[in-house]
């Protein structure tokens, strides 16, 4: 496929003979909404990690753009284009709202430890664009009001949106969402949905793993379905809905 | 203007530290404040250290002794150029510090503060062994007083004003570090290495650079301790001093820079005062740092804001009555 942006070929992963992910392949189109759903346990947050680089493969390669990038540090991933948020939302308690989202800046600036220390002119300026871009990010996902907040003492869906914020201001080409939505009320959800459509219409790919069905079926464009660290079904939502592996796989096995 | 705004603290601090000498005629007071000094210039490094990268070291002594000795050597034996001594000092620091500092930064929580800690026996150790090049437990005696040209640093006060002139100069450096993109590269290793990581911060690079920074600020110091003293042994950089430096980073205020001033001046300051009780000084010395750590977690400057904080809301309440 020509226009996949991100492609998984053979990934397995095993813990201590516990085989987490076995022979899984796939590609992400570029632009594309990309769902990864499965019951507890079937792998998911295990295969964020891997496209991240938080954890290696055991075997299989995971190239973006075409480009190999598995055995990359995770730091190194990022730089490359891949950002991400955490299953259970890893924000800098310690810093306010928008130094979180000043951070996620990081890899698009340059200022090191000794242009810092004598505040260089390039330094001044390149703090101010980091300042801009974190409030333009901070709107974008709605927080702008909370800038000044310390990052700890907002609520857990706040919290998940600072997560998407701090994420966009690296201006990924790939975004992974580790359950956005979990912890979120129906109507934070909807209104995730609307941010996480605005983000692929800003030319982002979006790779999601999440538990609530009626979100991924609403959004996706393609979901990927896996079992115990197995692919059981690709498709659109509407295929996956019918697919009696999939049905039996939610439902049980007597379907 | 925009200067007098960020630096309104720093020149009131700078105007207090002026006006010192002009109402202290005791020369003993003054070199506490020396001290005072000193101590504040390695909890700074300290600080960037624990109180935003969020890392502990138990073993910085160690590179304040790295810093003593090595100037302290190279001017009295060698009599080399009091900068060139300074420069050697600091660098012998830093090298030590990046070839400790990649494995110890491996370890996290108590595994780092234990590893620390036995880096810090080490230099401790080989101090009081080799005794040809250190002088063994006795130390070096007659270090040179710090001069520049023909101007010797041979009174109190002026070694006050190189002090304090030296801490004003890293106290900007260091703020403006803290303010920029690496300072927030810092405290997001505090806040969670997982999304530090994610958002391309290189965390094992980090720490070591952060170790080796506040290694140099710690040989720093030990450079101007060993001028200032002329004397030192390995008694003076020991495990409780490195414990005493971690102690003025908590009690001052983990991840403020204010907080290594008053950290360093309540720990220098506190045990002269309580020499008075004599023989119970220490069990009440510990008392009040408990006191300290139970009550105001955050330091003493975190404590100072809350209730500047309280204050402020009083202060409204009532003039919206």
């Amino acid at each position: 496929m020509p226009d996949a942006i991100l492609k998984a070929a053979d990934i397995t992963k095993e813990f201590g003979g516990i085989t987490a992910l076995k022979d899984l392949s796939f590609a992400v189109q570029e632009g594309a909404i990309h769902a990864i759903i499965g019951p507890n346990g079937a792998g998911k947050t295990t295969l964020i990690n891997v496209l991240s680089g938080f954890l290696p493969p055991d075997t299989g390669t995971i190239s973006l753009n075409n480009q190999v990038i598995t055995g990359q540090k995770s730091h190194d991933i990022a730089k490359l284009g891949i950002g991400r948020t955490f299953q259970n939302a890893e924000i800098f308690g310690n810093m306010s709202v928008l130094e979180n989202v000043m951070v996620g800046r990081h890899t698009r600036t340059s200022a090191g430890l000794f242009s810092s220390a004598l505040t260089l002119p390039r330094a001044r300026r390149e703090e101010k664009q980091i300042r801009d871009h974190a409030l333009s990010c901070l709107e974008t996902v709605g927080l702008l009001d909370l800038a000044a907040v310390a990052a700890a003492s907002i609520p857990i869906g706040n919290q998940r949106l600072l997560e998407v914020a701090r994420a966009l201001a690296s201006e990924p080409r790939v975004l992974l969402l580790d359950e956005p939505a979990a912890g979120l009320n129906t109507q934070e959800t909807r209104m995730l949905a609307e941010l996480i459509r605005s983000i692929q219409q800003r030319g982002i790919t979006v790779i999601i793993v999440e538990h609530d069905m009626e979100l991924v079926m609403d959004i996706s464009d393609d979901i990927l379905v896996i079992n115990f660290g197995e692919k059981i079904a690709v498709g659109s939502p509407a295929e996956i809905q019918a697919n009696p592996e999939v049905i039996a796989v939610y439902l049980g096995e007597e379907g | 203007m925009r200067f007098v705004r960020n630096y309104s603290s720093l020149l009131l601090f700078v105007l207090l530290l002026a006006g010192i000498p002009f109402f202290v005629e005791d020369p003993y007071f003054l070199s506490i404040l020396v001290f005072v000094g000193i101590y504040s210039i390695a909890t700074m490094g300290l600080n960037l250290l624990m109180g935003y990268a969020g890392q502990i070291s138990l073993g910085h002594a160690a590179f304040y002794a790295i810093g003593a000795y090595t100037s302290g050597i190279l001017t009295s034996q060698y009599n080399v150029n009091f900068f060139l001594s300074g420069g050697c000092a600091i660098a012998l620091a830093v090298v030590v510090a990046y070839i400790i500092g990649i494995p110890c930064l491996r370890l996290k929580g108590h595994y780092l503060a234990m590893g620390t800690l036995a880096f810090g026996e080490i230099v401790y150790i080989f101090l009081n062994a080799t005794v040809d090049f250190t002088g063994g437990p006795s130390g070096i005696a007659a270090i040179p007083e710090f001069r520049v040209g023909e101007f010797f640093f041979d009174s109190d006060l002026k070694f006050y004003i190189l002090v304090w002139c030296i801490f004003i100069l890293l106290f900007v450096v260091t703020r403006n570090i803290v303010h920029s993109r690496m300072g927030r590269a810092l405290r997001s290793l505090h806040g969670s290495e997982q999304a530090a990581s994610a958002m391309g911060v290189n965390v094992a690079d980090l720490k070591v650079k952060v170790f080796v920074l506040s290694a140099a600020y710690a040989a720093l110091a030990g450079v101007l301790y060993a001028h200032f003293v002329t004397f030192i042994s390995p008694q003076t950089s020991d495990l409780m001093f490195s414990i005493r430096l971690v102690t003025m980073v908590v009690v001052g205020g983990m991840g403020h820079l204010w907080g290594c001033v008053l950290g360093s001046a309540i720990l220098t300051v506190l045990p002269e005062m309580l020499s008075y009780f004599e023989d119970y000084d220490m069990l009440i010395y510990g008392c009040i740092l408990l006191g300290m750590v139970m009550f105001l977690p955050g330091g003493l400057t975190r404590g100072a804001e809350m209730l500047y904080a309280k204050c402020v809301k009083k202060a409204g309440k009532r003039g919206d009555a």
